[in-house]
């Protein structure tokens, strides 16, 4: 029996007060594989992957993690927040504007949904956040409070925040959009880590560069749809669609 | 002042003191509480509520404690004179408290809220965890505020017969025939008590200032 895939996504289709932000999307992302989802703004890349964790609910389509469906029951009911929360746990996201808690310094950020999500012990917890906290080169500044952090730091602890959990799948939307570009760095430093690690990952970038780099598929939305699937080294170098090529122009130029 | 009339003024002063204290607690609460149950946005308890908080803070304060006081016998309750005083104050409050609530809810960061659902944080969970403590104290200025209107607005309860701190200067003046003294000591001991709240809301704020991101 062929593995399933841990993301798969099936003729989703969002709206918003009407308007088609996304219209029959398919996208599968197999164990390990780091997909990036690029496109201009508003071409419904946020939405997408804002989706998968069910923070958007899309009208019509289904996602499943694993094999099982989020958002919605067996029976077709809609899930209620325990059973959505426990899915969502398998997911880390990575959001743009980092959403650290202010009211907790870098190591309670990332022990916090250790011990009152996972119920581990303050102890454990704090174990495996210093690790974590290490890995992403923040290990120094686990007292401090996020509002002594620089953009690139405070990124890096929301991914180590994301990681604490063990998800299956890495969510990252924009994280180095909201950065200073010499922090960008940094920031795509410890993703591109992560992926040699052998995480599953979806990104929506800007990035192209990194994106060329890091992923095993590349994902072009316009208009909420999907107009072009392939691997970098196609993408970057032989787009089948007039969007794309110019779209990629447009950013040499730049 | 002779050593009687500053012990009556005390006794006064504690009367203010205790009902007011069990009413903040009281209105702080359950104006949390309401504030919950509106943001859930239930059909007619919705409504309810909203009306209730209308009614309570558009009455006077002092109608409100004559309207509870008088309106109990005739519901059949014995009620004591403390306890109409406190749930007078307590309905006054908890208006105010849970408007101030519901700003503080509608004002809190959805980003922190998604980033909580986002590692499996359960609705309540995000709520006793990430934002109670920080609407807390965000709100503290304002609910602090409020406590320092309902302490001076406590006089109130001296209508159905409760010797608060400002009733209590009657009856000294009564004896002494010198009306000055009782009020300006009874005057002093209210900054007292609003200075005590003011220094615990300065407090709070240094801890709040944190927190602006």
């Amino acid at each position: 029996m062929p593995e399933l895939p841990e993301v798969s996504i099936q003729k989703l289709s969002k709206q918003f007060d009407g308007v088609e932000v996304l219209r029959d999307v398919s996208l599968e992302v197999q164990r390990g594989e780091v997909v990036s989802i690029l496109g201009s703004s508003g071409s419904g890349k946020s939405t997408l992957l804002r989706c998968v964790n069910w923070l958007e609910q899309p009208d019509g389509g289904e996602i499943r993690i694993a094999g099982d469906r989020i958002g919605v029951k067996a029976d077709g009911k809609a899930m209620n927040n325990r059973d959505l929360a426990k899915v969502r746990s398998q997911l880390g996201m990575v959001f743009q504007s980092f959403n650290l808690w202010p009211h907790l310094n870098v190591l309670h950020n990332v022990t916090e949904a250790l011990i009152h999500v996972k119920g581990m012990k303050k102890a454990e917890a704090e174990t495996l956040a210093d690790e974590l906290l290490a890995k992403v080169g923040m290990a120094e500044k686990r007292s401090n409070y996020p509002y002594t952090l620089s953009g690139g730091q405070k990124q890096r602890v929301a991914i180590a925040r994301a990681l604490a959990m063990q998800p299956r799948v890495m969510l990252f939307d924009e994280p180095t959009s909201a950065l200073d570009p010499e922090l960008v760095g940094e920031v795509l430093a410890v993703i591109r880590d992560l992926s040699q690690e052998g995480y599953t990952m979806i990104i929506v970038t800007h990035e192209m560069e990194f994106a060329r780099n890091v992923s095993d598929q590349v994902v072009f939305l316009e208009k909420g749809k999907i107009i072009e699937k392939s691997a970098p080294e196609e993408f970057f170098v032989h787009p089948k669609t007039e969007r794309v090529r110019q779209f990629l122009e447009l950013d040499e130029k730049v | 002042m002779d050593s009687t009339a500053w012990s009556m003024l005390l006794n006064g002063a504690w009367v203010t003191l205790w009902i007011s204290g069990v009413s903040i607690a009281l209105g702080v609460s359950l104006g949390l509480i309401i504030a919950l149950i509106r943001s859930a946005k239930i059909p007619f308890v919705h409504q309810v509520l909203g009306l209730y908080i209308s009614i309570a803070r558009a009455t006077p304060l002092v109608t409100l404690v004559l309207f509870i006081f008088l309106s109990a016998p005739t519901l059949g309750i014995n009620m004591d004179r403390s306890i109409a005083g406190i749930l007078a104050l307590t309905l006054n409050t908890t208006a105010f408290n849970a408007e101030i609530w519901r700003s503080a809810f509608n004002n809190f960061s959805n980003d922190q809220r998604e980033a909580a659902l986002a590692v499996g944080m359960t609705p309540g969970v995000y709520f006793r965890r990430i934002m109670l403590p920080q609407i807390v104290i965000t709100s503290l200025p304002s609910l602090v505020n409020e406590m320092s209107f309902l302490i001076k607005g406590s006089p109130a309860i001296a209508v159905i017969g409760i010797v608060d701190l400002t009733r209590v200067t009657n009856r000294i003046s009564a004896v002494t025939y010198e009306p000055l003294p009782p009020i300006l000591a009874a005057g002093a001991l209210y900054m007292v008590i609003i200075a005590a709240l003011v220094w615990f809301q300065r407090v709070a704020e240094c801890k709040a200032n944190r927190l602006a991101m």
